[in-house]
């Protein structure tokens, strides 16, 4: 086990974390790391999408992403307020819709959606959407007010 | 951010809602629990010298005990730790925490355990080849026994036209909570001091108490945000040993599963056989009889809750004459039984409808209709001498075969429609305490419980504060506050939590009222107003604000006022109770289900189309989270039904300990159901509420069965329904 300086740009500040050792996992080095314990811990096998983040805006699992591996990347989770209008978007129809119970699955949910919003485009069809969700697992909401707010996307604005 | 209905939504849709696992103190260890390697044997030797050799490391165990908490964790029937015999794979030998995680499980693998091995006794049908006969009872593996009747069922059967007599057998379903166990203990200042994700606090510090053999004055414990309960976190799991390595170490210690353990030492419903017989002359039912083998786990002896609670569902909905019911309690060498939402009563429910779907279908009679005819109506008396009341689930079901109808001329070949029945009562456990604080901008509940999800903290208890004082909702505000200072409640379980502390709040509110009718002159009822954005008290024609009643003892806190709810409903003939404990219903709920399935006719894989759900929940006092509750539960039965079973190993290792292998339900397998509430029959809770977090998922699995029944004649009387045993019953293997 090596231990690496690594850069990584997260919620659009850049963080220096030295030493980052090659077994640390990125969930880890956001939630004990920098305190960022807004992306979830499930199941750590990345079965359940709870610690679902965006990297360079594309959806990942951080319990299966080596930290050293991604350096120099822009990383988005849960805690950005106001630096991505695709988040705040998906965020705010999360809201709407009163599309979570418990809140565990739900920053997961969100990230997923916002990473979807940035590959599909925000005009994407509302299935379309949805079905990009699939890899998420909510264990209180039976899905249907998850459903109600990708539906309701188109109605919230940037 | 747009507007949502729960006042949770803003604090977790910013990743700000501090949950049991996001615990974290300055200084703190990193705990992990030493499990035994085998379900079965006897313990020769733990060595905690390995892993205390290693940098940092802090290691408790039996022999610990003494010093740590003198006289305490002894206790025979609840040993902390294993001692002698080892009662299941992965039960606790001992405790170790360390700086980092890696380092405490580095430690725990560290420790040497020895064992001498003993066949593990895993499968109820092994221990019972035959079914038991009352004899068993004394069996060493029976550890509760519960047995009731009424009328003469041997001679009724005898006589009758029809008797069907069937075998249904249920698997281990787990909670899933997506949140695993997680806590934070400190020691210090003669204090045990625990935050954890729990659904009972009260429930926690009491079991606390009794394991580590301290007083409860002692303890404190702090509820987090819950990640998910499900009856999974009622009670204590890792708080006691979090508290003794916090105490061993004088640091904080951190002890949390991952989802694997999660999985292995969570408490879980366990497998049951139940075996239903009954009798019909001239299409009605003139006698039942129902057995059941209900695996306990490692259960103590005289639990029998699981047993005698559970088994009142298997005697309803309907009129039974004669019936007699008989239950056991089986110990194996698995964890101790636990609850899962509505602990067993999806179950049970499945076993009777299938089974009288099956009688009607032998008697010739459709079997909608048969249970239309028989269902409990106002007035009837339930197997056990209850007199039903205000019972909904007659009129949910005319709904229920309405939509049928529809569907059923809609439906395609291979594709069914079926209609299950279920039906529950709001429990109200050991009862709650609720104080209502009123300052000139806000009513504040404070009270014990932490918000699990389900909404029936932060908007049930809200909800009826605010028909119980006139206010809207900007002026309630709900507190929560750990075990030191809040009153005292039994926990979010049992669909009580809204009926038993909102029933607590509308006394709390009375006594409000009388307080300020002696402050302020005039006849009549005592209002309160928000007028110019404070609020006011009114009475014919006065008004005064709040501020002007305040006392100056009164500034800081505001005006207090205290309510409580103890105590259940209803009572049941208990001569016809020939052994164990039989439980009233507090109230009578129901639920009448729709699916719409389709059935595969290569592979028998079932697919959930359409799903409507009939909810008798007495008076619905928060639409859109009791709405919620129904939509959730509802996809929590569905894996009940189909996909979710935890397998057992002959040798007691659980083999899919994984979210890979033991399959949840996904985005793209759930529905949005049809939900509709049927009211105008009310229940214990306030305003007549019934409560409603369990209902929903009851009759899921027994309405998916009916519908592949329909859809395909497959009769499947094992859970869940997968492909495997859909293409069994069709005779496809």
């Amino acid at each position: 086990m090596t231990a690496a300086p690594a850069t990584l740009r997260v919620n659009g500040a850049t963080v220096a974390l030295t030493p980052v050792p090659d077994d640390e996992r990125l969930l880890d080095t956001l939630r004990w790391r920098l305190g960022l314990l807004g992306t979830k811990e499930g199941c750590r096998t990345g079965d359940c999408g709870a610690c679902t983040v965006l990297v360079d805006g594309r959806s990942t699992l951080a319990c299966l992403t080596l930290t050293h591996e991604i350096p120099g990347t822009e990383v988005l989770t849960i805690e950005a307020a106001g630096v991505d209008p695709d988040l705040e978007r998906a965020r705010a129809a999360f809201a709407r819709a009163s599309a979570l119970q418990c809140g565990y699955c739900t920053p997961g949910f969100v990230l997923a959606l916002t990473g979807m919003l940035k590959e599909r485009g925000r005009d994407a069809p509302a299935d379309e959407l949805l079905d990009a969700l699939q890899g998420n697992l909510c264990r209180c909401t039976g899905y249907a007010a998850i459903a109600r707010a990708v539906a309701a996307l188109r109605a919230e604005a940037p | 951010m747009s507007v949502s209905f729960r006042p949770d939504a803003a604090a977790k849709l910013a990743g700000a809602a501090q949950y049991g696992t996001d615990l974290a103190a300055p200084g703190m260890l990193w705990g992990a629990l030493v499990g035994a390697p085998v379900a079965h044997g006897r313990l020769r030797a733990v060595d905690l010298a390995p892993a205390r050799a290693l940098p940092g490391v802090v290691a408790v165990g039996s022999a610990e005990l003494d010093a740590l908490i003198p006289g305490g964790g002894r206790d025979a029937d609840r040993p902390l730790f294993a001692v002698r015999e080892i009662a299941y794979r992965n039960q606790p030998v001992a405790a170790v925490a360390a700086p980092t995680l890696a380092a405490a499980r580095r430690a725990a693998a560290a420790v040497r355990v020895e064992v001498e091995g003993a066949p593990a006794v895993v499968d109820l049908e092994t221990i019972f080849p035959e079914w038991p006969g009352s004899g068993a009872a004394g069996s060493p593996h029976v550890i509760a026994h519960v047995r009731a009747r009424h009328g003469d069922v041997a001679a009724e059967l005898r006589r009758a036209e029809h008797v069907v007599e069937e075998t249904y057998r249920t698997p281990s379903v787990h909670q899933v909570a997506l949140e695993p166990h997680a806590c934070l203990a400190t020691v210090g200042d003669g204090i045990w001091h625990v935050a954890t994700s729990t659904q009972s606090p009260f429930g926690v510090r009491e079991d606390v108490s009794s394991l580590l053999g301290i007083p409860e004055a002692s303890i404190v414990v702090e509820g987090t945000w819950v990640g998910g309960g499900f009856g999974g976190k009622g009670s204590s799991l890792l708080e006691p040993f979090a508290l003794l390595l916090a105490r061993a170490a004088g640091r904080p210690v951190r002890l949390a599963l991952d989802y694997r353990s999660e999985f292995e030492l969570g408490r879980t419903t366990l497998p049951s056989v139940i075996r239903l017989t009954t009798g019909v002359t001239d299409g009605a039912i003139v006698a039942r009889r129902v057995r059941l083998l209900l695996d306990v786990g490692s259960s103590l002896p005289g639990r029998d809750f699981a047993t005698g609670y559970s088994i009142g569902f298997l005697l309803g909905p309907y009129r039974t004459p004669a019936f007699e019911v008989e239950g056991y309690g089986i110990r194996t060498n698995k964890p101790p039984f636990g609850p899962h939402r509505a602990p067993f009563a999806p179950q049970c429910v499945f076993a009777v409808e299938s089974h009288l779907n099956e009688v009607a279908r032998v008697a010739g009679l459709d079997p909608v209709e048969f249970k239309a005819r028989h269902l409990w109506k106002e007035d009837d008396a339930t197997p056990l001498g209850q007199r039903v009341l205000a019972f909904g689930l007659p009129a949910a079901l005319e709904h229920a075969r309405a939509v049928a109808r529809r569907w059923r001329a809609e439906a395609a070949p291979g594709e069914g429609v079926g209609i299950g029945l279920g039906f529950w009562s709001t429990s109200t456990g050991a009862g709650g305490e609720v104080r209502l604080l009123l300052t000139p901008e806000a009513v504040t509940v404070e009270q014990g419980e932490r918000e699990i999800g389900s909404g029936s903290v932060l908007r049930g208890l809200a909800a009826v504060a605010e028909r119980a004082l006139g206010l809207p909702a900007d002026r309630i505000r709900i507190a929560y506050a750990d075990t030191a200072r809040a009153p005292f409640d039994s926990g979010v379980y049992g669909s009580r939590t809204t009926g038993a502390l909102g029933r607590a709040i509308l006394e709390a509110a009375e006594s409000l009222q009388a307080t300020l009718a002696k402050r302020i002159a005039g006849e009549g009822p005592v209002t309160l107003v928000v007028r110019d954005g404070e609020l006011v008290v009114a009475r014919a024609g006065r008004s005064s604000p709040v501020r002007e009643l305040l006392r100056p003892d009164e500034v800081e806190r505001g005006i207090v006022a205290a309510g409580r709810h103890y105590g259940r409903g209803g009572s049941i003939d208990e001569a016809r109770v020939v052994d164990g404990t039989f439980y009233p219903y507090t109230d009578f709920t129901g639920a009448a289900h729709v699916a719409w399935v389709a059935v595969d006719p290569e592979t028998g894989a079932v697919r959930v189309r359409r799903y409507a759900a009939f909810h008798d929940a007495g008076t619905v006092i928060d639409p859109a989270t009791a709405r919620a509750q129904i939509e959730g539960g509802i996809a929590m039965g569905l894996g009940i039904a189909l996909t979710e079973e935890a397998i057992w190993s002959e040798d007691g290792r659980l083999t899919n300990p994984h979210l890979l292998d033991y399959r949840i339900p996904t985005l793209g397998e759930v529905p949005i159901p049809e939900v509709t509430f049927v009211e105008g029959f009310p229940g214990a809770g306030p305003f007549g509420a019934k409560g409603l977090g369990e209902p929903p998922i009851i009759p899921v699995p027994a309405t998916v069965a009916a519908a592949v029944r329909e859809a395909s004649g497959a009769h499947v009387t094992e859970l869940p329904l997968t492909p495997e045993r859909v293409a069994r019953a069709l005779k496809l293997l």
